[in-house]
């Protein structure tokens, strides 16, 4: 009886324990399966400091970890800017000279030991130390110009920690007027309606300063320890290979709410996604693949789940601007948009033989203009993705005019005319000489590797239906760089992506002041600068697309440049994604998708 | 011996002083200026003059070639252009998964070569032989480019016998789910190079006297060929596997990029796409000593191989 006694002891006892145990599981509702997003990045990242990011790729991660004070809606066309960490859009003030910020409260970082254990809030003096970091010149960051000269008292910084060695963190700024934790003052240096839109851009996130201090490097650059308050955070990363987030669960609660459009698809996305927490996502994977054929073949074996579709892989999945039919069959999806980008022909207009402001230079570079075909390298070297464009301004940017015709149509016969009137004369070996008889020859600068090589030939097909000679430069691209700064290039294709979907982001490519800078064609003139300044203190509005419209004007009267297309980005997603959308600001939009992997959202096998 | 080791160490000094000089001039007056590249798309001249003082390339380049000597001495490369990351740490960090790949890759290309070799030089001069000989000529023709496309393409998509790219966390995941096909793939390609030398290896001593004394005795071809022909043969295979080693420290460039294995090989590409001269410079100058150390190596398994071999 005492043996049995105690092992019925014993029993009960191992029960109460397993049942003290099972409790907390039991009390628990059971968790929703993880989704996980399998993405690729053709491009290996670099460094995850949003100061420090100079490329696309990256931004996918940095974007996804850090948060700026706004974002953009994601259904809205044209875009619209929207609070991200921000309680409301910036009170900006009647002259554009000051923008009041809040910030909505109960924000945090994600957890990190630089916190020492005490849950971190995110305040606006979070974004006046990021900001401060892109002027500190250790730091060297490529993100400099978007507050360089605007914000009054932060250049000064700069100029004295160059003097001192050392920049002082802690040394106020005039500009940034922190009022409390959660309301800022920036004071600017003229009037600019844009500030919204340039706070918006993932160089301009909060990063902590505890962090900073904790893991930077010796530039102060804390690339290997993101610490962000976005809806992920990092979880796992093999540099250039696979990186993996996970979703931040501290974040502020937001449910999908967007309204749809006027595209008839936002109606199935709201259908798909209104209602629900965001993000669905709790997981997303993303591996680099740099080479085309891996990255197609992971996609349509099921190995990723988006599929940015760029340029030479286009044929394999579109035709005619539609998803082939066995692709539409497997129940693939298509978000096709108008890249916010710009690709135009520059002539350099301080070289002595294609540049300069007399009636002969301007018809040689006119003439040039309308010879070259650009629908045939749209359809030669872009694979057909691209759209024309006439004027500087790309679709989706403010600012744009659909209407716009440029003057220089393509007609090689004319162009040849052209140059015969101004003294472009054939010599006896058929190739034409300057008006001076001295040789033509003009070089022109491409990468050196196949799409460099194509657009090469293309353009000495124009040049030689003009009857002048063309040598093709091919560089690295840190040559084309040096030389294209220093305004030692005669011409090449130039291509511009907009860093805010604004008009301003695109005619200051052509201001005087940013000769040395990004004014490739190193153009000068009084009466486009004065139209600039102007357009530059004005909002947006039917008086500053006037000035917008004499100042593309006034590059095709002088040819400085021709426009030439804006690229389609096409991204794929399988059946499972519900609710994507391809923004054309946003570098990704992982929060705002679901994943479905049921079988109503299986794919078809292949065949 | 030992005398012999140290003056082979002491002549790798100009050796090395030269390869510093050629990588140093290559990449200062050929390599572009990388500070245009890192400024971003809108920077000034001031920008670009910090950028250049960050990096130290403004400096007059006697400096510059005393800091590069201090790295090459101290092991120390400092940091990635590009990314921030020690150079060290990417070399240490990419290194394993190169090496998970071509050191199996290595292995069975020697055993295999051998074996192959041996077994076509005892039939030599017949058909098989011909027909093999003119496999191994056409399989050299073709580019790795088609193998790795039509591998991937055929075995691992269309197949699904393995996976079309990746690269896990853990070395038995890796060299058993996502190295194989990247392995079958270089042995595709270096089989036929590697099966003609060591062919022509072979035959050389299957037409040596000792060949002839030893069939009169009444060895069976099998111990001839498997123990005393190999053995002489081995001399010239261990050079040709010893002088191939240091490459498996710079990785197999496209395999791993084709593949996604973050390698040695991928981030040269990349370093190089980046001008990112910090990461090249160091895998040039430690690729370089490898070479030296592996070439010593070789000259010091002769002796243990053939006792006939005597360094002076």
């Amino acid at each position: 009886m005492m043996r049995s006694g105690r092992g019925l002891l014993w029993k009960r006892g191992a029960a109460l324990v397993l049942a003290c145990l099972a409790l907390p599981v039991a009390a628990v509702p059971p968790e929703a399966p993880l989704k996980v997003l399998r993405y690729i990045l053709p491009a290996a990242e670099t460094s995850l400091d949003p100061a420090t990011g100079r490329d696309l790729y990256t931004g996918h991660i940095t974007e996804a970890i850090f948060e700026r004070l706004y974002t953009y809606d994601y259904l809205a066309r044209p875009v619209k800017l929207a609070p991200q960490t921000a309680a409301a859009l910036p009170e900006v003030s009647t002259d554009g000279k000051t923008y009041l910020i809040h910030l909505a409260h109960g924000q945090y970082f994600t957890p990190d030991p630089a916190f020492k254990g005490k849950r971190r809030e995110l305040t606006v003096a979070d974004y006046v130390y990021s900001w401060k970091r892109l002027f500190d010149p250790k730091l060297a960051s490529p993100n400099t110009w978007l507050l360089e000269g605007k914000v009054i008292g932060l250049d000064d910084l700069a100029k004295e920690a160059k003097r001192s060695g050392k920049f002082d963190y802690d040394k106020p700024v005039a500009g940034l007027e922190v009022l409390d934790p959660y309301t800022l003052r920036i004071h600017l240096n003229n009037p600019d309606f844009n500030l919204g839109m340039i706070l918006a851009y993932d160089p301009l996130s909060a990063v902590a300063r505890e962090v900073v201090e904790a893991y930077g490097d010796s530039k102060g650059e804390v690339a290997s320890n993101p610490v962000g308050t976005g809806y992920y955070q990092l979880a796992e990363w093999v540099r250039g290979s696979r990186i993996v987030l996970d979703e931040n669960k501290r974040h502020l609660p937001a449910v999908w709410n967007f309204q749809p459009g006027d595209d008839p698809d936002d109606q199935r996305i709201v259908r798909q996604m209104r209602g629900k927490k965001i993000p669905q996502i709790g997981r997303i994977e993303i591996t680099v693949q740099l080479e085309d054929q891996s990255r197609w073949l992971s996609f349509t074996s099921g190995g990723a789940d988006l599929f940015w579709l760029d340029g030479p892989l286009a044929p394999k999945a579109l035709l005619n601007g539609k998803l082939r039919p066995e692709l539409a069959a497997r129940g693939i999806q298509l978000s096709r948009i108008v890249d916010p980008d710009l690709t135009y022909y520059y002539w350099n207009m301080l070289d002595p033989v294609l540049g300069g402001m007399s009636k002969e230079h301007i018809a040689l570079r006119r003439a040039i203009a309308m010879a070259h075909n650009i629908d045939e390298e749209i359809q030669l070297v872009l694979n057909g993705e691209a759209q024309r464009l006439d004027y500087p301004i790309p679709p989706g940017v403010v600012g744009h005019d659909p209407h716009y015709r440029s003057l220089l149509k393509y007609d090689p016969l004319l162009a040849n005319k052209l140059l015969d009137k101004f003294g472009y004369r054939k010599g006896a070996d058929g190739w034409r000489t300057q008006p001076d008889g001295k040789p033509l020859l003009i070089h022109y600068a491409s990468r050196n590797e196949a799409a460099g090589e194509l657009l090469g030939e293309m353009w000495r097909k124009t040049y030689n239906s003009l009857s002048i000679r063309m040598d093709n430069q091919r560089m690295t691209f840190a040559d084309i760089l040096q030389a294209e700064t220093l305004c030692k290039l005669q011409t090449r294709n130039y291509q511009w992506l907009a860093d805010y979907p604004d008009g301003d982001n695109f005619m200051q490519l052509f201001y005087g002041p940013n000769v040395y800078q990004n004014n490739t064609a190193c153009y000068k003139n009084a009466q486009y600068d004065r139209w600039y300044e102007a357009s530059h203190k004005m909002p947006a509005g039917p008086e500053r697309d006037a000035l917008y419209h004499k100042m593309a004007r006034q590059l095709e009267v002088n040819g400085v440049a021709l426009m030439a297309y804006t690229r389609y980005r096409n991204m794929l997603a399988q059946p499972a994604v519900l609710g994507y959308k391809k923004h054309p600001i946003l570098i990704e939009e992982w929060q705002y998708i679901d994943l479905d992997r049921g079988a109503a959202h299986a794919p078809v096998p292949l065949k | 011996m030992l005398a012999y080791i140290l003056r082979r160490l002491w002549q790798m000094v100009p050796t090395m002083l030269g390869v510093v000089l050629l990588v140093f001039i290559l990449f200062n007056w050929v390599g572009g200026d990388p500070a245009y590249v890192l400024a971003g798309k809108m920077a000034n001249a001031d920008n670009i003059a910090n950028i250049r003082h960050q990096l130290g390339v403004d400096r007059p380049y006697y400096v510059q070639l005393w800091i590069f000597i201090q790295q090459i001495a101290t092991f120390d490369f400092g940091q990635s252009w590009a990314t921030g990351e020690t150079v060290s740490h990417i070399i240490v960090t990419r290194i394993g998964p190169s090496l998970t790949v071509l050191i199996p890759l290595t292995i069975l290309e020697t055993c295999f070569g051998i074996a192959l070799a041996l077994a076509i030089s005892f039939v030599r001069g017949s058909l098989t032989d011909r027909l093999v000989m003119i496999a191994c000529t056409v399989g050299m023709s073709v580019s790795i480019l088609v193998y790795i496309i039509v591998f991937q393409y055929g075995l691992a998509y269309k197949l699904g016998l393995f996976p079309v790219q990746g690269w896990g966390d853990s070395f038995g995941e890796n060299l058993l789910r996502y190295a194989p096909l990247p392995i079958l793939i270089g042995l595709a390609v270096s089989i036929a190079p590697t099966l003609r030398l060591f062919r022509s290896f072979v035959l050389d001593e299957a037409s040596q006297d000792y060949v002839r004394t030893a069939r009169a005795k009444g060895l069976s071809e099998g111990r001839i060929m498997w123990v005393h022909v190999l053995r002489n043969a081995a001399i010239p295979i261990i050079t040709y596997v010893m002088s191939n080693l240091p490459a498996l420290l710079i990785g197999a460039f496209l395999l791993e990029r084709f593949f996604g294995i973050p390698g040695i090989g991928r981030e040269v590409i990349l370093a190089v796409e980046r001008s990112d001269f910090p990461v090249i410079k160091a895998i040039t100058v430690y690729v370089a000593v490898a070479t030296m150390v592996f070439n010593l190596l070789t000259d010091l398994l002769y002796q243990a191989v053939d006792p006939r071999v005597s360094l002076k």
